[in-house]
């Protein structure tokens, strides 16, 4: 009975999943969807993907996607791991005060101060270019609190002897704590990762040029401007295409991902 | 630490230190400080200065009309309407979502084996990784108004005609709503799953001497003590769907249709700052929703404060 309810929502979940995916191989669907639904394209083939490719540049999106997410990924986990490093090994005055300014501005919105973080970009004629997405990646006090606590449960003895021995607190960190970091930038990375591939509100303030579109905003653009409901299958082809690179990482991390959100409870 | 000979060079070293240790300090968190100032402070300290400015277009150069900005968003019907849409929308997807995900993981994790527990955790999990985008797109084809979508070809095989999910003003935040649970589910019943395990083992033991059977357990041991789970997901879900915009967007574009349905609060602060360039006019609302969610969370929060005696 259990098992019987857990497998039939199994099923909804993955149902518009696969329809999705037949439905992109299949080109008597390229103007309407086919009737009855079938989860075996009528026509297989893979026109539908060539028509997405040549209506809309889904390589370069993609490509954009990556040079994006991965400045913000080295940004956001160089300082993350810094201040969280500093706020649990170097005890120093101020300590205290950067932690309840983190704390307090980690609840603000991203829709409250978009405008003047767009007006700020646009002065400084930095708007359409991924300047603006490095930049605000600095920002980024949920991965400070996670590293922080990470470095809470390693010892802080390993910093006392170097530093006695006269190492620089750069090389202390980089040499004897960076390396023992893998699962806290693991985790790091796969959150960024995962935010900024699906992000579509900044993207859509910030850049003009389509030649710069990250793959959300190109999705969103192509089918905004041609109607949501036109080209079922070739939508549906250069949806999945957007979503390879999330569903691969999925496959391959499922249990760090799935391990850091039980462990975090908050998604970036 | 090498043990110091005496009480004074033990001093010396330590002022020494106290003054590297704060420069250190000061170098490792300067990413951090100048992040949350330039992103977080300046844009809340620029938005309040910018409510209180008329504004045309983009330039920042405006003239001070002292509370107009926040009189205009107050009596304009259209901010009330989006208001009530965010609202609409957000009890409902908060109030189901917890609801079907807390079942949904109370019974994945009464599963005996692991490998099960993990294949169902992974399964409920899978759309969580799939864009806002990319399931609007997936959804509105799903929820095709006519017997060609599969969720209305779904009915007809019970006899119940074409539904316009996103085209029908009666249905159009329900389907929203519905379409978002298909996201979010897997994620809140990650985090619920991780909660019922931190539930202490004596208890049930401890009940199950007295005889209780496995709903009542459910019903007076795992809900009062997972209460702060609860009260930490209804936070989070009502600060997340305040924030709606991407599928609201795609679907009705800025006018919110069907019907101004789906004008959401993001999409009305959106539509005023970047269409109709009135960047001051929409800092107002933007604060005004910002007071909301404030006003909000920390009512849930004192109420569950109230409450907590389960310890």
């Amino acid at each position: 009975m259990l098992m019987a309810l857990l497998v039939a929502g199994s099923i909804v979940m993955i149902v518009p999943l696969v329809w999705m995916l037949s439905t992109s191989f299949d080109w008597s669907a390229r103007l309407e969807i086919g009737f009855p639904p079938r989860f075996w394209p009528e026509e297989p083939s893979l026109k539908n993907y060539q028509a997405a490719f040549t209506n809309v540049p889904m390589l370069k999106y993609i490509f954009n996607s990556l040079v994006v997410g991965a400045g913000v990924i080295v940004v956001s986990v160089i300082s993350a791991l810094l201040s969280g490093y500093a706020l649990s090994k170097i005890r120093f005055r101020g300590s205290n005060l950067v932690l309840v300014m983190a704390l307090s501005t980690i609840m603000i919105p991203f829709e409250m101060t978009m405008i003047p973080q767009f007006l700020l970009f646009s002065k400084l004629h930095l708007t359409d270019s991924y300047v603006a997405f490095y930049l605000p990646a600095l920002n980024y006090a949920f991965g400070t609190f996670l590293a922080k606590a990470f470095f809470d449960q390693l010892p802080s003895s390993l910093r006392e002897a170097g530093v006695i021995d006269g190492a620089h607190e750069f090389t202390v960190f980089g040499k004897i704590y960076f390396p023992l970091c893998t699962p806290v930038v693991a985790t790091l990375v796969i959150l960024l990762f995962l935010g900024v591939w699906n992000d579509l509100l900044w993207p859509l303030l910030v850049l003009k040029s389509a030649s710069k579109f990250t793959i959300q905003l190109g999705l969103a653009m192509f089918t905004y401007n041609s109607g949501i409901n036109r080209f079922p299958s070739i939508i549906m082809a250069a949806t999945m295409v957007s979503l390879v690179p999330v569903i691969l990482v999925y496959l391959f991390l499922q249990r760090y991902i799935i391990e850091s959100i039980a462990l975090t409870g908050i998604k970036q | 630490m090498k043990p110091a000979s005496s009480p004074a060079v033990r001093t010396i070293r330590r002022k020494k230190w106290i003054g590297r240790n704060d420069l250190m300090g000061f170098a490792f968190v300067s990413p951090l400080v100048a992040g949350i100032l330039a992103f977080a402070v300046y844009p809340m300290v620029s938005a309040l200065y910018l409510s209180f400015q008329q504004t045309s277009g983009a330039s920042l150069a405006g003239k001070w009309v002292g509370l107009s900005n926040y009189n205009y968003v107050f009596n304009d019907p259209i901010f009330w309407k989006s208001l009530y849409n965010t609202f609409y929308m957000g009890v409902l997807s908060v109030v189901f979502g917890i609801f079907v995900s807390f079942v949904l993981a109370s019974m994945i994790n009464s599963l005996k084996g692991t490998r099960s527990k993990n294949l169902f955790k992974g399964i409920y999990f899978l759309p969580n990784v799939v864009s806002a985008v990319a399931s609007t797109l997936l959804f509105s084809f799903l929820f095709f108004p006519t017997n060609q979508g599969l969720l209305n070809f779904v009915l007809g095989l019970f006899h119940i005609p074409p539904v316009g999910w996103f085209t029908d003003p009666k249905f159009s935040r329900i389907s929203i709503v519905l379409m978002s649970m298909w996201g979010a589910l897997g994620y809140n019943t990650i985090i619920f799953i991780a909660g019922l395990q931190s539930v202490p083992r004596d208890l049930y033991e401890a009940a199950e001497v007295d005889g209780a059977n496995g709903l009542r357990k459910w019903r007076h041991i795992t809900i009062p003590y997972m209460r702060p789970i609860f009260v930490f997901m209804i936070v989070l879900g009502t600060i997340g769907s305040m924030k709606r915009f991407t599928d609201v967007w795609l679907i009705g574009g800025t006018a919110g249709n069907p019907g101004g349905t789906l004008l959401t609060s993001v999409l009305y602060i959106y539509r005023n700052a970047f269409l109709a360039g009135q960047m001051g006019l929409a800092t107002a609302a933007s604060y005004l929703l910002f007071l909301v969610i404030l006003i909000m969370t920390v009512l849930m929060l004192k109420l569950n404060r109230k409450k907590d005696s389960f310890d």
